[in-house]
């Protein structure tokens, strides 16, 4: 009997896949040889802009790359640029950013895992994902105006303080957000059809995985301890006491796991950073960033409309919450940067997707790609 | 230390050294590159974060920066390449993650990668022209795309199929 | 597989769609007193206990597809998610009639464009918008569909969506808040109660 290889297209407009991103299947009846994704879909030119742009123009834009966790996108440009010129930065602005990152890592966590539920066929878990999404939006109005886009981080500390009754409600929200998770672990950690889903589908081994160029919980649930916050760290990480979460099975059920975990440790480091943090400025006052002031003195920034680094070039990287987001700048020292370069995350993850999907059926190849987590605006820039 | 290593290993690769604001970074010459990252490869350096291309106006230059699990170290590395010609080994043999951070790097710089398996256009599609990353890019031209009947994309700069023709 | 035959793409640029039904001026509904014949006569069968309704053949339609309008599951980009968050429970969009999101455009009247529209992308919203039979509404949503937004001078984005297809209603933000995308579903209505197939027929007098 005479077989042929056939060749599938699941297009770039599909209720399945998490944004524009399009996949050519070789199949063998129902078995997948190979995977072949083509991206470019949402191709905007953001390296491009980077160079027609001054320096606080760009950072609206990093908030369009990751655009669900737009917190750390901001940071990773801005920690950047803080290297390259050597400015430091008040305490207390430190203590804000990173109590609004790792409020961001939560909701990012609830938007994947309810998103990846919704492919499989279950409606209960996003309903609740994006319930408590809408408290943590809420502080965040109350914080800077914005739902999404926040361009809240901006070089030389935030934009602004803390408004009155932000502390009082963020705690509010840390008390009731331990019984939200266990709820979600009730439902679904000993549920069979989960299990069934997502056991043993989606397997990437340890050293594939590091010579891929995997990182993130992706690569924390093949038992590589890589946490950039615990390796390199930034910021004032090294004054809070929390554990990279790490599994062993390196399947989809161990990365559902390990983002579990991961929104237990940042409730731990918000409880921690507010019970500790210190008074003062929260803009840096170093000389050379300049000073302008533009409103009265119920605004407590200044920020400088001229504002020239030096000469020079830096990587930095940042532990985002789907993996490692760098930024590679070169500067030639007058006010618009001269090349910007993103390594993001889910373009790298993304590469991955072909290891661990050979051999088995479509249905699994929706659980596996959920699981590795990518958003197309990352992707594709 | 680690300079140290590869310096006596290669000798005569190295053109220069400096440093990225506090990560150690080695020029090395054209040819040898595919070699020192190898060595690199053994001496623990298993992680490739980024590969990128710039365009300086007489020169273009390619930039790998490295990560280290068990030393936990940074490394970069650079290599400088001539306007007109700009071609350079390869490093997929190495790092698997090299495979479409290349590819990008052809696409929006236009440096070629010898011994690449597949190097064709990634973000743009495949009949585009120009590389818009370069600094003699022109931005006043507009180009459309349509799709054949093979579902493949044709890029074209002539509007006329492609926006709905009178006022909006 | 390559025995099927090629039909003929049909190319929108020389053939216009059927031509939309002419609006009835408002004036004229109302001095008529057409527009409030469904209100009262429901109340008034309400007072009466009765379950008989006088209305229009007008209003009756409009009513009908208003109250359920199916929309597609396109979102591009940042806009899909605030899309996603105003079908949750917070901002309720199955009231508006729109729980059910179609998978498939041919069973589906309305068209969120939801994030940037690329040039690699156009041919494709293009395809879908065909797709859809007759009647069929088009909302733009946020700045990069409107206009461009805010990568309008880059090398590789459409500036606004109508430049390939026909758009109803614009609602500008970046993304815009769900209060503000509820209104713009709101202006949609508003537009389709003013359709008038009485005027084709000759029943406005």
């Amino acid at each position: 009997m005479e077989t042929e290889q056939l060749m599938i297209n699941m297009g770039p407009v599909h209720p399945s896949t998490h944004g524009v991103c399009r996949f050519k299947l070789i199949m063998n009846g129902e078995i997948i040889r190979d995977i072949i994704p083509v991206i470019g879909y949402l191709h905007r030119g953001t390296e491009k802009l980077g160079e027609m742009k001054t320096y606080l123009q760009f950072v609206p834009y990093t908030d369009r790359l990751d655009y669900i966790s737009a917190m750390p996108n901001n940071y990773a440009f801005v920690k950047a640029v803080e290297e390259l010129c050597g400015i430091e930065v008040p305490r207390r602005a430190e203590y804000i950013r990173v109590i609004v990152m790792e409020l961001n890592r939560i909701v990012n966590h609830l938007v994947a895992i309810g998103s990846w539920l919704l492919d499989l066929g279950a409606s209960t878990m996003i309903m609740y994902g994006f319930r408590e999404r809408e408290k943590v939006l809420s502080l965040y109005e109350m914080l800077c105006g914005a739902r999404m886009t926040f361009n809240y981080i901006r070089f030389g500390g935030v934009r602004d303080d803390l408004p009155p009754g932000f502390i009082e409600k963020t705690r509010e929200f840390l008390k009731e957000m331990p019984s939200r998770i266990a709820d979600y672990e009730a439902l679904l950690n000993d549920n069979e059809i989960f299990l069934m889903r997502m056991k043993n589908i989606g397997y990437i081994s340890a050293k594939d995985a590091i010579n891929i160029g995997v990182t993130g919980p992706t690569l924390r649930g093949s038992d590589v301890d890589y946490d950039i916050r615990k390796l390199q760290p930034y910021s004032v990480y090294e004054e809070f006491d929390f554990k990279a979460c790490v599994r062993k099975e390196g399947d989809s059920y161990a990365r559902y796991m390990v983002r579990i975990d991961e929104m237990r440790e940042s409730l731990k480091i918000v409880e921690q950073a507010l019970n500790n943090l210190p008074e003062g400025k929260v803009v840096s006052q170093t000389p050379g960033i300049g000073t302008y002031r533009w409103a009265p003195s119920t605004v407590s920034t200044f920020f400088p409309r001229i504002f020239n680094p030096p000469k020079g070039e830096v990587y930095s990287r940042v532990e985002a919450p789907k993996g490692e987001l760098g930024f590679y700048v070169v500067s030639d020292g007058t006010n618009k940067p001269y090349r910007v370069k993103i390594r993001s995350p889910s373009f790298c993850n993304l590469n991955a997707i072909g290891t661990m999907v050979r051999g088995l059926k479509i249905p699994d190849l929706i659980a596996a790609f959920a699981s590795i987590d990518i958003v197309l605006g990352d992707v594709d820039r | 230390m680690i300079i140290d290593a590869i310096k006596s290993k290669f000798p005569g690769s190295i053109i220069g050294t400096g440093a990225l604001v506090d990560k150690p970074m080695l020029i090395i010459k054209k040819d040898d590159i595919l070699k020192v990252c190898e060595y690199a490869h053994e001496l623990g350096f298993d992680h490739l974060s980024l590969i990128t291309g710039v365009d300086y106006r007489d020169h273009f230059e390619v930039i790998y920066n490295l990560w280290s699990y068990s030393n936990k170290q940074d490394l970069v590395l650079k290599v400088m390449l001539d306007h007109e010609n700009p071609k350079v080994q390869s490093v997929v043999s190495v790092w698997k993650s090299a495979d479409w951070l290349e590819r990008e790097t052809y696409d929006l710089v236009g440096i070629t990668f010898e011994g690449h398996p597949n190097l064709i256009r990634i973000l743009l599609p495949d009949g585009w022209e120009g590389h818009p990353l370069r600094r003699d890019y022109d931005m006043q031209k507009e180009q459309y795309v349509l799709i054949s009947e093979t579902g493949e994309d044709i890029v074209t700069p002539d509007p006329s199929k492609a926006l709905r023709p009178g006022k909006y | 597989m390559d025995q099927v035959e090629k039909k003929e793409l049909i190319d929108t640029t020389k053939v216009r769609p059927k031509k939309r039904v002419p609006e009835i001026s408002r004036e004229k509904l109302e001095e008529t007193g057409f527009l409030k014949t469904l209100l009262y006569s429901s109340e008034r069968s309400r007072e009466r206990k009765e379950s008989i309704l006088f209305s229009t053949v007008d209003q009756f339609l409009n009513w009908s597809r208003i109250t359920s309008l199916w929309p597609v599951t396109s979102g591009l980009a940042c806009c899909a998610i605030e899309m996603m968050a105003v079908s949750m429970a917070h901002f309720d969009i199955a009231r508006f009639g729109m729980e059910v999101f179609r998978a498939s455009p041919r069973q589906a009247d309305l068209l969120f464009v939801a994030g940037t529209v690329t040039k690699r992308m156009a041919p494709r919203v293009k395809m879908l918008y065909e797709q859809m039979p007759e009647p069929k509404w088009v909302i733009a949503v946020g700045s990069c569909a409107t206009s461009g937004g805010p990568y309008h001078e880059s090398y590789c984005v459409l500036d606004g969506v109508d430049k390939i297809i026909p758009v109803d209603v614009y609602i500008p933000g970046c993304p815009p808040r769900p209060e503000a995308w509820l209104y713009g579903i709101i202006q949609l209505r508003e537009k389709i109660k003013k359709e008038g197939y009485g005027a084709k027929w000759g029943m406005d007098k």
